[in-house]
């Protein structure tokens, strides 16, 4: 048990809490928002994580340059899908969204001399350097953690991670309540009455399309510094599934939802690991990791037969139809 | 070497037509767009391993347990989570995600009881026939085979039994056939009985075109499969049929090196998703589907 | 004077249904022109052709000298041709107010760029919207129901909502889809009111499609008269009242 007094544990939960957050706030964005079922979010994560890298470590550009135009990639990845499939139907769209992040990963994995293939990013560089994306990123890290005398680096990356997803929540926060947001909110309502009220649906679909992606990109990016190196199979559809969860655990249509979810998954996943009492002792460790996806399964199927609309989500405004 | 491409292509297209037809009939009655159907497949697929391998049944005696076993899934996983989801007048989205809920579980669930290991069943993979300039294994020509058989009999369970009837006039119009004093139960149950079958069927002729397999490669199709659904415009099983067959042909086609030089293999998912796009954008609604009004 | 909607020979098919069969008709500016027909003779599915969420399969629609047929029903209510619908589609998860408040065109604050560029004119429009809002609440007796969502209210109330949207965005045509469906007597007569004054006051075209005969009788200065997909009669509402054709094939069956 001495894993979970562990602080540098906790606070690793606490930074894919946090990196979850920004991913499921895309998610809000599209569909609690906008009514779009986007299931191919991972894609944009990647893209963000993987033009980050690239440009860092084939370009030799700055990590301050790179990172916005990593999430700027992102978003241009969600402006190309959605000319393609927001016009589609809503089954159809979902379907294409899931073949899209399915494209990316398959890309990613045999566009060896691009990303590094199915190795990651540790074969980005010349064969035989390892090469590293993050340096740039460590020694802010590190002066962050002198500057506000964090105890150790997991701690610094999850002040880090939190304060840029509190701030993003805010914004959206922000938006959903412009008249923007009202016309957004309006289009998940009934689409054709908006439309009939002069508005351009496709705009603002596209518009909430892309802006998810962006955050999906930001997530990517925290994602891609939190773990020394990535591979295409770190943006399996899984994690679009993970996501969604946790936009259902917390809530639809509500932003400060998303965290809450988020932390709640946080502890369930990190939770199941300790899982060390019968009837779990009867299964060996790896395979407890296949009952832990099992739970989080059944979680999905609970959420959607009992409570559609999320623990903190309102009923009246946003429910799964 | 052409032609040897359009036969893998049919041999992988029946195989997903079978599949499609299975994910449309179950749509057509539910508006279920069925992710967990991969993992149905997969399921199937292991039952029958049990019954060839330990048990040392023949194929024949495997595959139709698997397809029973699945069949029996379908059915009880209607009366547990479908139907009361559909008391609740769940919507697309819900069905959708309640499935990938299901898919997550089965699958696990089946690596829990499985392992992740490859397996194959007893069959000999070197027996290979030739026909003109196509050499085509034993389990490919059985594959298509089933296919063919399995296009017949649904085509004539379709068109010839009330059941049939009754499954197609609910795929063009629900509400109608409700008014029209259908048993949407008795429907339904038959469309999954049916789904499930043909889901244990497409698992096992899958595990025999590709050799070895494992609890996750049911997944691996699904999207293929979906893309097939849709290309033949998702609800309709004959559209399914010729969607699955049109896709695996595609798929096998475009790494001919006479075709632009050939898509190099590990591609031919994205081809498939390609097909579906530029379907799509040709045909909103899909190929051979009906434009849906309304 | 050339018409300000002109409907020439349009039809549209669902599958085998001819639901509009070429209707030609006009409507002149700032007139109030009545279009009945028996239920089923394609008179909601010629609005929906007009207002853009459905494509004609043939024919031509011209609104203010411009081709509208085929474009996209947003840029058809931004041209100035607004409808409702037959069944209000009031955003049923949103509140009253929010509702009329999405109903102004040119906002800088619906806009990305607006919000963040023009922070000042998209609160001045948005406070400018609020007061208009409320008037039109006041006008069509919500207010008591301002800040509950849409689906709490009832049919009768949700026709109102919708006119009041409507009216709001001050388009140039309107295309009420039997606005007085589940409006009570009282109401009725006001609302009949406020249409003629807004024709008097603003320049708005009304084309109308409304089951009640007598509000038709006394609002509407033409009619035009459809019957299965096709227009029969197009006259002055006596005209249309007195005409053969009319009395057999609508009032005939209908009453
Ligand atoms: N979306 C649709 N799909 C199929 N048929 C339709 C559709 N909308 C209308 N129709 C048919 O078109 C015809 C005209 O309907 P409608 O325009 O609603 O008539 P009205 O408003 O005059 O009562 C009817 O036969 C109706 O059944
Ligand atoms: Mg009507």
């Amino acid at each position: 048990m001495s894993i979970l007094s562990s602080g540098s544990f906790w606070a690793f939960v606490g930074v894919v809490a946090g990196i979850y957050t920004i991913l499921a706030l895309g998610l809000q964005v599209q569909f609690g928002f906008a009514g779009l079922l986007n299931f191919g979010q991972v894609a944009f994560m990647a893209i963000g994580a993987y033009t980050m890298a690239i440009l860092v470590v084939k370009e030799g550009w700055s990590t301050w340059l790179a990172a916005p135009l990593a999430v700027v990639a992102a978003a241009a990845g969600g402006l190309f899908l959605g000319l393609f499939s927001l016009r589609l139907r809503a089954d159809y769209f979902a379907i294409v969204t899931i073949a899209f992040s399915e494209i990316v990963r398959y890309v990613a994995t045999n566009e060896t001399s691009l990303t590094g293939g199915s190795q990651g990013t540790i074969a980005l560089g010349p064969i035989g350097t390892a090469s590293q994306y993050n340096g740039q990123w460590s020694r802010f890290e590190g002066r962050v953690q002198h500057a506000f005398g964090f105890s150790s680096s997991d701690a610094t990356m999850l002040a880090i991670v939190w304060t840029v997803a509190v701030v993003l929540l805010a914004l959206t926060w922000l938006a959903m309540r412009t008249p923007w947001g009202r016309v957004l909110r309006a289009i998940r309502d009934d689409e054709d009455a908006a439309a009939s009220l002069g508005k351009n649906t496709f705009a603002y679909k596209l518009q909430a399309l892309a802006l998810g992606a962006a955050l999906a990109g930001i997530a990517g990016l925290f994602y891609a510094w939190e773990f020394s190196f990535f591979s295409p199979d770190d943006f399996q559809p899984l994690l679009t599934f993970f996501a969604w969860m946790i936009l259902l655990l917390g809530g639809l249509g509500r932003v400060w939802a998303v965290p809450v979810g988020a932390t709640v998954f946080g502890f369930i996943f990190a939770g199941t690991r300790f899982l060390n009492f019968a009837p779990f002792t009867w299964f060996a460790s790896d395979q407890r990791a296949y009952l832990r996806l099992i739970i989080v399964g059944l979680i999905i199927l609970l959420l959607v037969l009992v409570r559609p609309q999320g623990l903190l989500g309102n009923k009246r405004e946003m429910v799964l139809e | 070497m052409f032609l040897q491409l359009v036969a893998n292509g049919l041999v992988t297209g029946s195989v997903y037509a079978i599949a499609a037809v299975g994910v449309s009939l179950v749509y057509g009655i539910l508006r279920l767009v069925n992710f967990a159907y991969g993992d149905m497949m997969a399921f199937g697929a292991l039952i029958a391993y049990g019954v060839d391998g330990p048990l040392h049944q023949s194929m024949i005696v495997a595959a139709l347990a698997g397809m029973a076993a699945t069949a029996a899934l379908a059915l009880a996983l209607d009366v547990v989570l479908w139907k009361p989801l559909r008391a609740r007048r769940a919507g697309f989205m819900s069905l959708f995600l309640a499935s990938i809920g299901l898919a997550l579980v089965l699958r696990q669930a089946l690596l829990l009881a499985a392992g992740s290991q490859p397996r194959s069943y007893r069959v000999n993979p070197y027996r290979v026939f030739v026909l003109g300039s196509v050499r085509l294994s034993e389990q490919q020509l059985i594959a298509v085979a089933a296919a063919a058989a399995t296009i017949v009999a649904v085509g004539l369970f379709l068109t010839l039994t009330t059941v049939g009837r009754v499954l197609r006039a609910m795929a063009d119009d629900r509400a109608l056939a409700a008014v029209a004093g259908i048993d949407v139960g008795r429907a339904t149950r038959v469309a999954w009985l049916i789904s499930g079958l043909l889901a244990g069927l497409a698992g096992v002729l899958a595990a025999l075109v590709e050799y070895s397999f494992d609890p996750n490669f049911g997944f691996q199709l699904l999207l293929p499969v979906f893309a097939a659904v849709v290309l033949g415009g998702i609800g309709s099983a004959y559209g399914a049929l010729a969607g699955g067959l049109a896709l695996g042909v595609a798929q096998e086609v475009s790494t001919w090196s006479g075709f632009a030089g050939g898509v190099n293999p590990v591609y031919k998912p994205v081809v498939a998703f390609a097909v579906l796009a530029v379907a799509l954008m040709i045909r909103p609604q899909g190929f051979f589907g009906q434009a849906r009004v309304g | 004077m050339t018409p300000l909607l002109d409907v020439q020979d349009v039809v549209r098919t669902f599958g085998a249904v001819r639901a509009v069969d070429g209707a030609s008709f006009a409507v002149e500016e700032r007139s109030i022109t009545g279009l009945i027909g028996p239920n089923g003779a394609g008179k909601s599915t010629l609005f929906a052709t007009i207002a853009g969420s459905l494509k004609p399969d043939s024919g031509r629609i011209v609104f203010a000298g411009a081709r509208i047929d085929g474009r996209a029903a947003y840029r058809v209510a931004r041209a100035g041709v607004v409808r409702t619908y037959q069944a209000a589609r009031v955003l049923t998860r949103m509140t009253v107010l929010d509702n009329l408040l999405l109903a102004s065109t040119g906002h800088p604050g619906e806009r990305l760029t607006g919000v963040l560029l023009r922070p000042r004119a998209a609160s001045a429009h948005e406070r400018r919207t609020l007061e208009r809002a409320h008037e039109m609440l006041a006008l069509v007796r919500l207010e008591a129901h301002t800040h509950e969502y849409a689906g709490t209210l009832s049919g009768g109330q949700r026709k109102l909502l919708d006119l009041a949207r409507v009216l709001m965005l001050e388009p140039s045509l309107v295309l009420f889809d039997e606005p007085m469906a589940g409006v009570s007597p009282a109401l009725r007569v006001e609302l009949l009111e406020h249409i003629l004054a807004v024709r008097r006051d603003r320049k708005i075209t009304f084309l109308i499609v409304e089951h009640d005969l007598d509000f038709v009788m006394q609002a509407a200065d033409r009619v035009v008269v459809m019957n299965e997909g096709r227009v029969i009669v197009v006259g002055t509402p006596e005209e249309a009242r007195t005409n053969e054709e009319v009395v057999d094939a609508y009032l005939g069956k209908a009453h």
